[in-house]
């Protein structure tokens, strides 16, 4: 039965899903300016001024179905849930295009790449691939997954911290502190993301993992 | 169905339309017209009636004639003075009985009796009562009451009458009840009244209208039968004297000035007649000014109105 | 609004300590129509001081079970009512107590509203008191104001109480009705779909009222419109089918539904 509401459900799932596609090009944009070395800001930044442009339209697309059909129950959770997620596309986006300017900033920094980045880089990658695949087709197991990569990152994120104080290559040190911490940040959203998936299918919170000391 | 498909389709509908429009126009007249003349059919008789009865009759109607006694034929002045007064008290009386008996029969058919077996019986028995030819119910009261006492009485008569009344008094009272809607029963339940208190003032109230029409009709009914008093009360030349003797009423009087020859006798039989509608109609204005006059707040304009 | 918004913080604060006082519960009701079994088994309880909606497709039995619990049942001869309800411990329909007494502490608001129609509009607020016996004109002028004050009407009607009810809005009769029914002082207030007859403001003064009149009593609400049971209501009941499906704290039921029944209805797939 096609209710009412259904039509601009679908418009909303599709903005999201249109969204979920401009942040897995951002954030290849954002590998490749590090793995690969070429200079991607530019048009990262066009990427990136898309999707917010789409956040702005989920925005009115959720606020129009909350206040003209009134919705209930998963239908609710749904279209409440749009609002964090398309903020933690946002975010994706917004980091990926800051990790492109630090190549733009820096110059090439593929030497600087070690093992540790692009670990993170690909496990990253992944988890927002992941993420964005959780929320697509509602799968419960992979946004659990989602929980483990990004207590992984956080451990990769805190033993290069220590360990780039001391180290002689400056450029390179501040470079992968900057990029570690977006990277991290950019898992920490898929991770609230996979929350939101959660609540979408059980209607419950999993509740924030504890803040991490640094 | 295409969108091109329905459009068709509905033009095809509309041009059926059109084509009989004008026949239907004209059958809408016709019967309009058939309806209003057998409505002005039904006025006529009783235009002409009412207009027969006030021209023949006001030439009888003086003081002397409404307030005297009969004397002889053709001895000069025809009074009817103890039909009315006799009239005015049959009617009473037989209100007195039937009244009561009736709504409160009617009150329980509605409210108490529903679809019981009992109630059913009543209900058949009522209605077989009202098919009764009045003659008959004269007869009973003749033999039940007049031979039992040995004498004529005015009670004789007011039992037979009450028998033509309370079944169109229950009756009605009972539709009328029905027609108060269900919810204010409810209403009244739901503020923890007793039935009884929900019937009486909520209820009863509100059929107010329907149950005074059927009391209007009984009494307009009773007012003017002949043959059951012809053998219960007999008619009489004298005022009321006693409930142990006859008494005159206006059908009676009225019956009897028209098997005489005269002609002053048929005058006078004319403005008895005259003179019972009259007093059926104040009484219909009286009962209804008095229990109406509140609620329509029109005056005496609201109480013809209905 | 504001105030309105957050006294209901508020009283759903205080219904969330685990101390619930139950007014009114009913164990194993199951009502008959002739051989139709329109209500099975439904056990339920209402908290003192809250709203309690009742929602579920049309014919589910929701105003069927509402009937019962002031014993309106008994003025249907068909039906028949089988089960217990408890109105602080006492149970309804125990055979040696007239239902008269517990209907005065459990008013009800009909779906249509049904004014008595030969009574003035201060007549009918106190129609219930007044044949009920009190005759002191001090103390039913004192009910007439307070109790379609507690109504929202007062201001509408204080210089017409002379006049019919039937010269009132739908919507002035429907919370004159509720005024009415508050007359008689009941603990417990039944309102059988009391807004479906209404235009949207009307809705919403009937809206404010119950948000009003819950500070003091126990109100069960059947409603078709679930906006409105999100609305107005603490806890809700879902029936379908004669069954409670579900039942729980509105915002549960609404955002969260346990049983998919309920998800269904609630979401407008069915019903």
């Amino acid at each position: 039965m096609v209710r009412l509401i259904d039509p601009s459900l679908k418009k909303l799932s599709f903005a999201l899903s249109e969204m979920g596609t401009l942040d897995i090009k951002i954030m290849s944009l954002a590998t490749e300016s590090f793995v690969v070395g070429t200079n991607t800001s530019s048009e990262a930044l066009k990427i990136s001024d898309m999707i917010s442009k789409k956040y702005f339209e989920v925005g009115n697309l959720t606020f129009e179905i909350l206040l003209k059909y009134q919705p209930v129950a998963q239908d609710f959770r749904f279209t409440r849930s749009s609002i964090e997620i398309s903020y933690d596309f946002l975010r994706f986006g917004r980091y990926a295009y800051d990790i492109t300017l630090i190549r733009d900033s820096f110059g090439d920094l593929r030497r600087c790449v070690r093992t540790h980045l692009n670990d993170s880089f690909v496990l990253v990658e992944r988890m927002v691939k992941d993420a964005i695949l959780s929320f697509a087709t509602l799968n419960l197991d992979k946004a659990r997954h989602i929980q483990e990569q990004e207590a992984m990152v956080d451990i990769i994120y805190r033993e290069r911290m220590l360990s780039l104080i001391n180290s002689k290559d400056t450029k390179c040190a501040m470079a992968e502190a900057l990029v570690l911490r977006y990277l991290e940040r950019i898992a920490d959203h898929a991770l609230f993301m996979s929350d939101s998936v959660n609540y979408i299918i059980t209607g419950e919170h999993r509740g924030r993992p504890p803040i991490r000391k640094v | 169905m295409t969108y091109t498909d329905r459009q068709q389709k509905r033009a095809e509908i509309r041009a059926m339309f059109k084509s009989n429009v004008r026949r239907r126009l004209w059958v809408d007249k016709i019967v309009v017209g058939t309806v209003i003349v057998c409505a002005l059919m039904a006025i006529i008789p009783l235009i002409w009636i009412l207009g027969t009865a006030v021209y023949s009759g006001v030439p009888a109607l003086n003081w002397e004639f409404l307030t005297g006694k009969p004397g002889a034929v053709g001895a000069g002045q025809i009074s009817i003075g103890p039909a009315i007064q006799g009239t005015v008290i049959i009617i009473a009386l037989t209100s007195l009985i039937g009244l009561p008996i009736g709504i409160m029969g009617g009150i329980y058919l509605s409210e108490y009796g529903g679809n019981s077996r009992f109630a059913k019986q009543i209900r058949f028995f009522m209605d077989v009562f009202m098919q009764v030819p009045s003659i008959v119910l004269g007869i009973f009261a003749f033999l039940a009451i007049v031979l039992t006492l040995g004498y004529y009485t005015v009670w004789a008569g007011a039992i037979a009458l009450s028998f033509i009344m309370f079944p169109i008094v229950a009756r009605s009272t009972e539709e009328a009840l029905r027609m108060v809607p269900w919810t204010y029963r409810e209403a009244g339940a739901a503020l923890g009244l007793s039935k009884m208190v929900i019937t009486l003032r909520i209820v009863l109230s509100q059929a107010k209208k329907g149950i005074l029409t059927g009391v209007l009709l009984s009494i307009s009914r009773v007012g003017g039968e002949t043959a059951p008093l012809i053998m219960t009360i007999l008619g009489s030349n004298i005022f009321f004297s006693g409930f142990d003797s006859s008494t005159d009423a206006l059908p009676l009087r009225i019956w009897r000035l028209s098997l005489q020859p005269y002609d002053e006798a048929r005058i006078a039989g004319w403005g008895a007649a005259l003179t019972l509608v009259i007093i059926i109609f104040a009484i219909h204005l009286g009962v209804r000014y008095f229990f109406l006059r509140d609620k329509s707040g029109k005056g005496l304009r609201g109480v013809l109105r209905g | 609004m504001s105030t309105v918004m957050t006294d209901r913080s508020a009283t759903i604060t205080t219904i969330d300590k685990p101390q619930t006082r139950y007014k009114m519960r009913t164990e194993n009701i199951n009502i008959y129509y002739g051989k139709t079994h329109a209500v099975q088994d439904l056990t339920l309880a209402f908290p003192e001081k809250s709203v309690t909606a009742l929602i579920g497709p049309s014919g589910c039995g929701k105003t069927t079970y509402l009937r019962c619990l002031n014993r309106m049942h008994d003025m249907t001869p068909d039906a028949k009512v089988e089960g217990r309800v408890l109105l602080d411990g006492a149970d309804l329909y125990d055979k040696r107590i007239d239902p008269i007494y517990h209907r005065r502490k459990v008013g009800m608001v009909f779906q249509k509203p049904n004014p008595f129609p030969t009574m003035s509009i201060y007549d009918n607020v106190v129609a219930g008191v007044k044949l009920n016996g009190v005759r002191n004109k001090d103390i039913l002028d004192e009910i007439v104001e307070d109790c379609l004050n507690m109504a929202y009407l007062w201001e509408e009607v204080k210089d017409i109480l002379k006049k019919p009810a039937m010269e009132l809005s739908g919507g002035q009769q429907q919370r004159l009705c509720i005024a009415r029914a508050l007359a008689i002082q009941p603990e417990v207030l039944l309102m059988d779909e009391p807004a479906s007859a209404l235009d949207p403001i009307a809705t919403q003064k009937i809206e404010e009222t119950i948000e009003e009149l819950k500070k003091d009593y126990c109100i069960i609400i059947v409603t078709h419109n679930m906006q409105q049971a999100v609305r107005c209501s603490d806890y809700t009941g879902f029936m379908y089918l004669g069954k409670l499906v579900e039942h729980g704290k509105t915002k549960q039921v609404f955002e969260r539904p346990v049983d998919k029944l309920t998800a269904k209805y609630v979401q407008g797939q069915f019903g």
